[in-house]
Order: C-alpha cells, then structure tokens, then sequence
C-alpha cells in the first residue's frame, strides 16, 4: 500500500512539475498568439466596415466630422486612449444607435446625434462605446456568437455575405452581456468624469429614452435592455463623487450641429 | 514481463481478450478524441463483459480500465478549459497552453504504454503498469 501511495504521488508530483516548468514559458509570445489575434482583429474590421460602408453611406462634412472629432479627441486624451487607432464613421441612418466594430471602428448613426439633447449625452455613448473597445468586448461577443473557425474562415476571404451580414447585425443590434455592458456604462462614467464632462447625462439620456413603447428606431437603447436600471446604476455609481462640468464644443456648436443633420435628412 | 502470480502462460483466447481490453481504448481514443469520456466508457463496456473471465483477462481488462480512469479527469479539465476559452470570456493564456502540453505528453506516453501492453499481452506476457498495475492487484484477486 505505501508503495501505491508513492507511486501515486510520483505520478502527481511529476503532473504538476511539468505542467509548473512549461507555464513558466511565454507560450503567448512564442506562438505570436497576440499578433495572430490582433490581424484576425484587423482584417475582421475592416470587412465588417467594407460591408457597412457600401450598403449605408458615410457622412463626411468636414464641419460634422471636425466637431465629432473634438469630442473624440477631449475623451481620448483625457483618458490617456490611442487617440489614432479610433476610427470615427458617421453613418446617414435616422436610427437612434451606435456600436463598435472589431479594429477599432466606432460607428454613429445620425439618428442618434440628433436625438442627443447636448454635447455630454453623446460623450456619454461615446464613452460607452469607447469602453467597449478598450476592454476587448468587441473581439470577444464576436468570437462567442460567430464563432472563432467563421471568423478564421471570414478573414481568408472564404466568408459570404450573409455571414458577413449577421455578423454586423450581431454587433449593431444586439446588446453585450449584461456583465460587459454594466463595464461598459462604469468605465464610461469614468471616462467622462476625467474629460469634465456631466456623468449623469448618460444616465438622462438612458432614461429619456427607457420608455415602455420604443418605437423601432431607438436602437441603442431597445438594443440595450434595462435602459432605466442601467440609469440608475450610473447614478448609484456617481452619488457623492465631485466633478466639473466643462463645455467642449460649446451648446451653439452642437445645436448647429444637429440642425446641419435635420437639414440634411429632410 | 513474465509474473509469478500467472501460474500457467495463457491459453490464446485469453490472450486475444485481454489485448483486446487495451486495443478496444486505443480505437475509442482515436475515434472519440475530443471528448475524454468516449475511451472510459469504452473500457468500461468491455470489463463489464468480461468480469467473469479468467483472471488474466479480468485482471487486463481492469488495468485497462484504470489507465483511463485516471486519464479522465487531466482530459476533461483540458476539454473544458477549452471549451470555455472557445465560448466564454477565459483568455488562452502561458498557463492554459502549458496544460494542454502536459495533458498531451501525458497521453502520448500513455498511447504508446498501451500499444505496447497490447502486443504483450496478445504475446501471452503479463505487463503491469506503474501505479495502475499495482491498484489492479489490489482490486483483482486470484479466485
């Protein structure tokens, strides 16, 4: 018997000896598993984006794009957030949303700039989206619905359109895990309350529009369950804390903004 | 690695059954690969039909089982782990690679342990394994 025993332990000892030597090498390194994800990433995005950008078309006003661009800059560069790896598109579509594509790509519809009251509820969904990037929630939800051998297959050009489709429609449409999404929503109140810009117009604007009958273009938030928890939530998140509340384009800026939009869409 | 505890050498149709308790894993391990259950069970089926047999078969067929036994659980948690970085938020990580190499050495000596306890066997020796051998004494006993 105690010689079972010592085999036995022999046995785990040498298990767990070996499994200990080889995690002290960095595999992650040695297999450019961070680079293989990062051009999967990359080469994901930017079909995504292709798709999108034919089937819906960009807005690209200097004056639409330099004032998004500002607000972007501010949040970025408070934050200490690659600023040059974001890329901004501003979509014509009267649907109140915005989501992120896999290699950084930020899409806004102008349905939703013009549904914003002011400047800090659309930092407000900006940084939510911003969150969204910088925690890797993209990459992952992708990886999860699709699935990592659709998106390998994608990537080599082996992936049709309706593949390509619901993976966009997954992304624009359908809300993260409530875990990422309450990540999201703190790391942008975060985000916002570092840039000087008003927390709590997030959570306005989640409010706002939490109504019980959404009508079908409030996407961003019928898309994003439990709007007024989610308001809540912020608010809980905010109580107590001390923060400035500084303009960034200024209220004229961004009323003339959304007016050029309604112009532009009537 | 004749044993004393085999009196006489075993007659050819032992031999064949108990060879084939560790063949009938070495097929279920290639044909069920993904999933670590799928040899277990396999060995399983086939102790249970030859519980009443000779005690060169028995004792095989129980040698074979436990070396898959013990298998089980470093295959199922390599399974799942991946499984999980497949389908959740786990991240593939040093460690999670670490493993799964350990788990494959693991079996890897344990294909070839049993390839060559196969053909042994089917020659009529008695091989007892490591660790295994010896719990097998401990469960079989000579009727």
């Amino acid at each position: 018997m105690k010689k079972l025993l010592t085999e036995f332990l022999l046995i785990v000892v040498l298990f767990f000896g070996t499994w200990y030597g080889l995690s002290k090498i960095n595999w992650i390194t040695l297999f450019k598993i961070e680079q293989a994800s990062a051009d999967l990433e990359q080469k994901i995005g930017d079909l995504l984006w292709k798709s999108l950008e034919t089937s819906e078309g960009e807005i690209t006003s200097d004056s639409l794009t330099s004032a998004i661009n500002i607000l972007l800059d501010h949040l970025c560069q408070k934050n200490h957030i690659d600023k040059e790896k974001i890329k901004i598109h501003v979509l014509k579509n009267g649907e109140i949303n915005a989501f992120a594509l896999p290699n950084n790509h930020l899409v806004i519809y102008s349905g939703l700039i013009e549904a914003c009251e002011n400047e800090s509820e659309f930092c407000g969904v900006l940084s939510h989206e911003l969150a969204h990037i910088q925690k890797g929630h993209v990459m992952n939800k992708l990886v999860k619905e699709t699935g990592l051998s659709v998106l390998i297959s994608m990537s080599t050009g082996n992936g049709n359109s309706t593949v390509v489709k619901k993976a966009i429609e997954q992304l624009s449409s359908t809300a993260y895990d409530r875990k990422f999404e309450t990540e999201a929503d703190l790391t942008a109140v975060e985000y916002m309350i570092k840039a000087d810009i008003d927390p709590e117009a997030l959570a306005n604007f989640l409010y706002r529009l939490s109504g019980e009958n959404l009508p079908e273009q409030l996407y961003w938030v019928s898309t994003h369950p439990e709007s007024k928890q989610r308001s809540v939530k912020i608010m809980e998140a905010i109580k107590g804390r001390s923060f400035e509340k500084k303009p960034v384009i200024g209220s004229s800026k961004w009323t003339a903004l959304q007016n050029m939009l309604k112009q532009d869409s009537d | 690695m004749p044993d004393e505890k085999f009196i006489s050498a075993p007659a050819e149709e032992e031999a064949e059954k108990a060879s084939n308790s560790y063949l009938m894993s070495l097929i279920a391990f290639l044909g069920g690969l993904p999933l670590p259950i799928i040899n277990l069970i396999a060995t399983l089926i086939f102790y249970m039909g030859n519980r009443k047999s000779t005690y060169f078969v028995k004792w095989h067929c129980t040698q074979a089982f436990f070396s898959q036994l013990m298998a089980l659980p470093l295959n199922s948690a390599c399974f799942w782990w991946t499984i999980s970085i497949l389908f959740t938020d786990e991240k593939i990580s040093s460690n999670y690679i670490a493993y799964a190499i350990t788990v494959i050495a693991f079996n890897v000596v344990e294909f070839i342990a049993t390839m060559h306890t196969a053909i042994a066997v089917r020659k009529g020796r008695h091989v007892e394994w490591w660790f295994v051998g010896g719990l097998t004494n401990l469960i079989v006993k000579a009727s």
